[in-house]
């Protein structure tokens, strides 16, 4: 595992759980595995505080542990992957949001922050939360339906359960969508106590779940550029159809049948699309899907009027280049990625034949083809000529583009981004401590004023402590803050792209 | 060459089979190529090209042997040492692809400072000439000074006297991507579906070539090979892709990239030339960074 990737889970870790757990993080992570005395040993911290860190870690599934060979010690292991999660949180919100409701989002939020928790106690809580908030209208009612929607769907699902042995390990279960007693629960809350409730089912939320929602998402996004919302949308029917017939991450969907298809379109609701000009085209919709879509999709068999696979693999190799392409655009110019699409569809070319094929003055691309190698866009491959070709003989050298290592190098560029982000958020906050903490303090106190109906003047007193100055310091603060986590957020949706297609073997 | 103006169809006729056998031909080649020349009509048309001073005139093995001459041999060989002739006639078997210096002075053999010598004494008095090569600068090759350098050597319609005129390029490119671009949204929910859609949106080189003729931004002719050439450019740039139809012709269309700019490079880090070195301590760090600064400014 990376340099690059220690440096971001480090700096993820502190922003998220403190200076503790980033160090015992960061320790296991270099480390590899290791038990707990172990720990307290290199990173010098009392054995409680690595404890209670192993234990926060734990609960997030951010570290796994399994038997050592003395069976009755564990051994802790960082999972650097999920703690890249942690940046995500926003857009599984979102993503819950507009397909379920705000309710929805209320309920995955909590259970994100329980990391996993019972039914009984994640409504309970949620429902006693909100008892007050009169314009969100939340109901126990309302909150075990949407409950057991994104339960259906496979949003949350059940926890594994821990064996009995010394040292547990996590069985996954089959998710089972329960019944919710909804006058016991109602009973709870009065009483405010969960004592009577008998649950024990542990739920969490389902990452892979919105995972293939966000793969789905830019498939289709991607589709309706390069075609039309009607191709979009047919892109969507098909990916849903996958769902439902293949495993999740498969390279290649199990075929659908175009009958399949055209029933769903017809069941479509989508208001996005025209309907009426997909339903009476579709037959050309999936031709120029097969024939432009850059490979999503290709047709298999004649079958049930024809028969059409989704390829998963060859679209994220896809996307890698979209990404990549624009990645050298920025770096190096237009020029530049015109020599590396140049490159990459000759597979192998000579110096002289890039200049040809590419339009470009000598000099120029001879320097744009040397910072393409420089930055490890391209490579170089050495041929000898035969050797009876005498004192002429030369070596000639091959250019070409080793995808693999492509990918690699750019998943290590979006780390090192995604740390200095971190990094320098983490900066300005230290900067203006002193001044973020006083703002929190005079929202509290405002808060409670207001909550016991102060007098306005009071309040206003309290709140012209915060002196122009340091409220237009603030602002500005905010303001960075908030472009640094919108960066962060791209960043991750950039390496999506790259680990689903690592996800594949090569 | 400026014999090709002759508008005598029967000269011409004779012309052409002499161009084809640069060795000579006799009377009996003419007739074969040109049967329906009487022997009078033969002879004058001969006399003609004789006086014009095209033919050399030979006699091999008893019978007579015409030779197009090269239209400047007579003021190379007038004057000149064996060493010109010898090295004059390697460049002109070189036709319009020119000699390298290197090979005309392996194969006469003559020592490298008379070579020179010869090579400028010629140029001088413009016989042949030097041209620049295009896909090798310092190679410089010697023609005729008559000929029109071959385009592997003058590189075309993209060349101004040797020099690749970029900007030029830059513009048609430029000029092509807009053409297909006024089409491109064809494709998109047309109301007699995608298929059709997408025919209208493809546009052949050769309507290409006549938008570009008609815009007159080019001085030179540009051939359908060239703006293809072109349009080629716009496929490695990412913004077109190419099709062949049913028929066989080669097709092009707009495109968008299949996702907006990602995360890295709305970040400063993703432009930066110095992220290899940026580290959390030292010279370079994302708390100190001016790009971040910049960037956070706005
Ligand atoms: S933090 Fe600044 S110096 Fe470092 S990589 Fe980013 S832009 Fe470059």
């Amino acid at each position: 595992m990376s340099h690059q990737l220690g440096r971001v889970v480090s700096e993820i870790l502190h922003q998220y759980f403190g200076e503790i757990v980033q160090k015992v993080g960061h320790d296991l992570f270099i480390y590899g595995t290791k038990p707990i005395p172990m720990i307290v040993k290199t990173t010098g911290l009392p054995r409680k505080q690595v404890v209670d860190s192993l234990r926060t870690l734990v609960k997030f599934d951010l570290v796994s542990f399994e038997p050592s060979f003395n069976e009755v010690v564990a051994d802790y292991k960082l999972n650097p992957d999920n703690v890249l999660l942690l940046i995500r949180y926003p857009r599984y919100l979102l993503q819950i949001k507009t397909k379920f409701g705000s309710e929805a989002e209320i309920l995955v939020e909590e259970l994100l922050q329980q990391a996993s928790c019972t039914a009984s106690f994640l409504l309970v809580t949620v429902a006693a939360k909100y008892k007050d908030d009169k314009k969100k209208n939340i109901t126990l009612v309302k909150l075990r339906d949407v409950f057991i929607s994104i339960a259906t769907a496979r949003y949350i699902q059940q926890a594994p359960v821990a064996d009995k042995s010394e040292v547990p390990s996590l069985e996954p279960v089959a998710t089972i969508v329960p019944d919710i007693d909804i006058r016991q629960l109602a009973q709870a809350i009065a009483t405010d106590t969960l004592a009577d409730v008998s649950d024990n089912i542990y739920w969490k939320v389902n990452f892979d779940r919105f995972h293939q929602d966000f793969r789905d998402d830019i498939m289709v996004k991607a589709i309706t550029r390069r075609i039309d919302e009607n191709a979009g949308e047919l892109m969507h029917l098909l990916l849903q159809n996958m769902y439902l017939t293949s495993a999740e991450w498969a390279a290649e969907s199990n075929p659908t049948p175009v009958l399949d298809l055209r029933d769903a379109v017809d069941r479509a609701d989508r208001t996005d699309c025209d309907r009426n000009l997909l339903q009476q085209y579709m037959d050309h919709y999936l031709r120029v899907l097969e024939e432009n879509g850059a490979g999503f999709v290709v047709r298999v068999g004649e079958a049930g009027g024809g028969q059409y696979v989704v390829r998963g693999r060859d679209a994220a190799t896809q996307l890698l280049l979209a990404a990549l392409d624009h990645t050298v655009t920025e770096r190096l110019g237009s020029k530049a990625a015109r020599i590396f699409r140049l490159i990459r569809t000759k597979k192998y070319i000579e110096e002289d034949d890039i200049q040809k094929h590419a339009m470009l003055p000598n000099k120029e691309c001879k320097e744009l083809t040397y910072k393409l190698l420089e930055e490890h866009f391209i490579s170089i491959q050495p041929m000898r000529k035969a050797a009876s070709s005498g004192a002429m003989a030369k070596a000639v050298y091959l250019y070409h583009i080793k995808l693999h290592d492509v990918a690699q190098s750019l998943r290590e560029m979006c780390y090192r981004a995604l740390h200095n982000t971190l990094r320098r958020a983490q900066h300005t906050r230290a900067a203006h401590a002193r001044l973020l903490d006083k703002q929190r303090r005079v929202r509290t106190i405002v808060h409670t004023m207001r909550v016991r109906g102060e007098p306005q003047q009071h309040i206003d007193d309290v709140e012209e402590t915060l002196t122009p100055p340091e409220l237009s310091t603030l602002k500005d603060v905010e303001a960075r803050l908030k472009q640094l986590s919108a960066a962060q957020l791209a960043l991750d949706k950039n390496l999506f792209i790259l680990n689903w297609y690592f996800m594949y073997p090569h | 060459m400026s014999s090709s103006k002759n508008d005598d169809p029967i000269s011409e006729k004779i012309l052409n089979v002499a161009k084809k056998n640069p060795k000579g031909i006799s009377d009996k080649d003419i007739l074969a190529a040109v049967p329906e020349l009487s022997a009078a009509e033969l002879v004058s048309a001969i006399n003609k090209l004789l006086q014009e001073g095209l033919f050399d005139l030979y006699n091999q093995g008893g019978s007579l042997i015409y030779r197009l001459k090269g239209q400047t041999s007579k003021q190379a060989v007038k004057g000149a040492d064996n060493e010109e002739k010898v090295v004059y006639n390697l460049i002109e078997d070189a036709g319009n692809k020119g000699i390298w210096i290197r090979d005309i002075r392996l194969r006469s053999n003559i020592a490298n400072t008379q070579l020179t010598k010869v090579l400028k004494n010629l140029e001088s008095k413009k016989v042949i000439k030097a041209v620049k090569c295009v896909n090798a600068s310092k190679k410089k090759v010697y023609m005729l000074y008559n000929l029109e350098p071959d385009r592997s050597i003058s590189g075309g319609a993209w060349y101004q006297d040797q020099d690749f005129e970029s900007e030029f390029v830059d513009i048609l490119n430029r000029q092509c991507l807009r053409f297909l671009q006024q089409r491109a949204d064809k494709i998109k929910n047309n109301p007699k579906g995608p298929v059709v859609g997408r025919t209208q949106s493809f546009a052949s080189a050769v309507e290409v070539q006549k938008y570009i003729t008609d815009l007159g931004i080019s001085n030179v002719k540009l051939e359908v090979e060239d703006v293809i050439t072109i349009l080629n450019t716009l496929v490695y740039d990412g913004k077109a892709e190419s099709s062949v139809l049913p028929d066989g012709t080669k097709v092009y269309r707009a495109i968008e990239s299949l996702i907006p700019p990602p995360g890295l490079v709305q970040v400063p880090c993703g432009v930066c030339p110095l992220i290899l070195k940026c580290c959390s301590t030292g010279l370079i760090t994302p708390q100190e960074c001016k790009y971040m600064d910049d960037w956070l400014e706005n």
